[in-house]
């Protein structure tokens, strides 16, 4: 159908021009009417028939929907106005030439109905109907004027006046009209019995249309006797206003539908369950044999929601597959009713909101893999750092320490050696160098538990804390379950407690703390309170925000709670994994 | 009472301990460098004291003064370059006499252990 030139989508000038054309015309046909006598219902209802194509058609038109189908029903709309204004005029051209035109308004109509809603015709049987109806409405229609004597007498092609000869053309041009009909209703039928869901509601007024055809080339035949057949000429045009107005509306539905990819979109954005997306897809396009396949790039194929093989249909099935691609590979598919092509901006918002919703997934999932790397990566590097503490002290242990003792030992052999003889001044020297050494030992001792707790791998966290109270400067009352956890478990813990003491210690005035840990449901949690000056918070000092780190590294929380003057209460809660305490 | 056998992997320590000890009228009549040896030189030696190091590389200090607290009448005195609550409450569970921090390894040092008992 693409022979229908004007393609392209009319200004809102030619838009308006042919409306205001359109008016003229049904009212040149009032007119004419009212100067043959008072005008009668099917009079106005004939008018109404060809505005009511002509405004939907360019209304259609206007629109710009690519199947032409605005373009045919505008000049559906045209022949049968102007056909029958024309042919209220008293000129033999004129009169002769709206009858004609009056006519070629049936092979227009019958092809917009076949063409519905993709703009072509589909099948052999289609062209063929369409080819029956030209046929009699030029080269039959043409020879019916030669002979025809009309009753007004004005027939510009009235070569041979033989009323006989028109009449017996016009019974052949009424016959293949009806049959051209019945053909037209069949493929229609054929048509609307082959589709589903969308398509049926969006081809029901076409079949109406049909039918009202049929009917009105029928009533030609049973009534050609000259019977008065108002009221079924009444019924065929209300039914043919109809038609243009029942398109509209589902136009207008399309629209609606929108407003339902606007519910998908809020419907989508709440990662819905497979099934739960294909439901508000169905509703969404209106098409409840909706189905959603998902592209498995392990298996190189379709899978449904359940993760079973699909087969995408094939075309010419009926059903279209609507691809969800990203950078060229495809990564969802929606098998919905190929009617839903005719709606490729429907289609195209829910395509888009899908693919939003897809992507949204994808990205979280990615966003979570990559959360879970760097949790991962940051609790290997805790590890890594508390290996390397382990062995730092332990390289202290075997080589520093051991050589002071060394020394210590091979002073006091040299001091015992010589005895109480000798220079006095050589034993004070010796005794001296002995504290030095001693000393220094002293020192380091306090430097390697400072880098790792040897106490905390040797006895766990209660024995480490005791050691950590003995040390502090203040008293500690301890209330520690028994029990081990895992390394870094225990390494956090005891640095939190350590550093709460070392706080206490240097910054809170306090007389007195406690340190307790009690391990529930999972969780190892500690608390170290004080009786100190309060004030502190996680901001203020690199030692805090350093244990906040080392707790999140294993997913453990530190939270403070320090008023001025009202002491400090500090506490952890660490992630125990596996959840029962280690014993030991 | 003064036979002494001493269970330390740093051949230095030992000799060291032993030059020590001797110097203080002890006897060291053995050696080892590890738990294993050091339990078979004690089941042959009979010493009379056992200076054990707790950090062994083959089995741990604490557990070979254990199987010696339970095999033989020997005081058994534990060593270690780390200071005593390094190694938490496990110091406090056993049969040995007591401990020296091993700079402070003395013939003085070992006769009050042995001697309180």
């Amino acid at each position: 159908m693409t022979a229908l030139a004007l393609a392209t989508t009319p200004s809102r000038w030619v838009a308006g021009l042919l409306l205001i054309a359109a008016g003229g015309l049904g009212v040149a046909m009032l007119v004419g009417n009212a100067q043959l006598g008072p005008i009668r219902i099917p009079s106005v209802l004939e008018v109404l028939v060809g505005w009511s194509f002509a405004a939907c058609g360019v209304f259609l038109w206007r629109r710009g929907r690519s199947s032409h189908l605005g373009q045919l029903m505008t000049l559906v709309g045209f022949l049968w106005l102007s056909g029958r204004a024309l042919a209220l005029v008293s000129h033999p051209v004129v009169f002769i030439a709206g009858l004609w035109l009056t006519d070629l308004w049936a092979p227009a109509f019958a092809l917009f109905l076949l063409a519905f809603p993709i703009g072509r015709l589909r099948t052999r049987l289609d062209l063929t109907i369409v080819g029956v109806f030209l046929f009699v409405t030029v080269p039959l229609e043409l020879l019916w004027f030669v002979f025809l004597v009309p009753a007004n007498g004005l027939n510009a092609l009235g070569f041979a006046p033989n009323p006989d000869a028109a009449h017996v053309i016009d019974t052949v041009q009424r016959d293949l009209i009806s049959f051209g009909s019945v053909l037209l209703v069949i493929s229609l039928g054929r048509l609307w019995i082959r589709s589903s869901g969308p398509a049926r509601r969006q081809l029901l007024p076409i079949l109406v249309g049909g039918v009202a055809i049929l009917l009105q080339s029928t009533s030609w035949i049973l009534f050609s006797s000259g019977q008065s057949h108002d009221f079924l000429d009444e019924l065929i045009a209300l039914a043919q206003i109809a038609i243009p107005i029942a398109i509209l509306i589902g136009m207008l539905r399309a629209r609606m539908a929108r407003g339902a990819v606007a519910d998908l979109v809020v419907e989508l954005g709440q990662t819905p369950t497979p099934a739960r997306l294909r439901d508000a897809l169905a509703n969404a396009l209106g098409d409840p044999s909706l189905t959603v396949a998902y592209w498995a790039s392990d298996r190189n194929r379709f899978v449904d929601g359940a993760g079973s093989p699909v087969d995408l249909p094939a075309e010419g099935t009926g059903q279209a597959v609507t691809m969800l691609e990203r950078n060229g590979t495809p990564e969802a598919a929606i098998v919905h009713d190929a009617s839903l092509l005719d709606e490729p901006g429907l289609i195209g918002a829910v395509a888009s909101a899908m693919r939003l919703a897809v992507e949204n997934e994808r990205l979280t999932a990615t966003v979570e893999a990559q959360l879970d790397e760097v949790r991962a990566s940051r609790a290997r590097i805790v590890a890594a750092g508390d290996a390397e503490r382990q062995r730092v002290e332990r390289d202290l242990h075997d080589g520093a320490q051991q050589r002071l003792v060394s020394l210590t030992l091979a002073l006091r052999l040299a001091r015992s050696r010589l005895g109480e003889s000798g220079d006095p001044a050589v034993r004070e020297s010796l005794d001296q160098a002995a504290d030095e050494a001693r000393a220094a030992l002293a020192e380091l001792r306090d430097l390697a538990r400072g880098i790792h707790p040897v106490v905390l791998t040797e006895a766990g966290l209660g024995p480490a804390v005791e050691s950590l109270a003995n040390r502090a400067a203040v008293d500690v009352s301890i209330d520690i379950e028994p029990g081990r956890y895992p390394p870094a478990v225990e390494g956090a813990a005891y640095f939190v407690v350590s550093e709460a003491l070392a706080n206490v210690s240097k910054h809170a005035g306090a007389r007195r703390a406690s340190v307790a840990a009690r391990h529930l449901a999972g969780t190892l949690a500690i608390e170290i309170t004080d009786d100190g000056v309060g004030g502190a918070d996680l901001g203020s000092g690199s030692g805090l925000r350093g244990l906040v780190d080392r707790l999140a590294a294993i997913d453990g929380t530190l939270t403070v709670s320090s008023p001025p003057g009202g002491g400090t209460r500090l506490a952890a809660s660490i992630p125990v994994i596996p959840a029962a305490p280690i014993s030991g | 009472m003064n036979t002494i056998v001493i269970v330390d992997d740093d051949d230095r320590f030992r000799a060291q301990a032993t030059a020590v000890l001797e110097a203080d009228g002890f006897v060291v009549i053995g050696e080892a460098s590890g738990g294993e040896r050091g339990l078979a030189a004690i089941r042959d030696l009979e010493p009379d004291i056992v200076l054990i190091d707790i950090g062994l590389p083959d089995i741990d200090g604490f557990e070979v003064a254990r199987t010696v607290g339970g095999e033989s009448d020997a005081k058994v005195v534990l060593m270690s370059t780390r200071e005593a609550s390094a190694y938490g409450p496990r110091m406090l569970a056993g049969s040995w006499v007591g401990f020296i921090p091993k700079e402070e390894l003395s013939g003085e040092a070992i006769r009050k252990l042995v001697g309180l008992r």
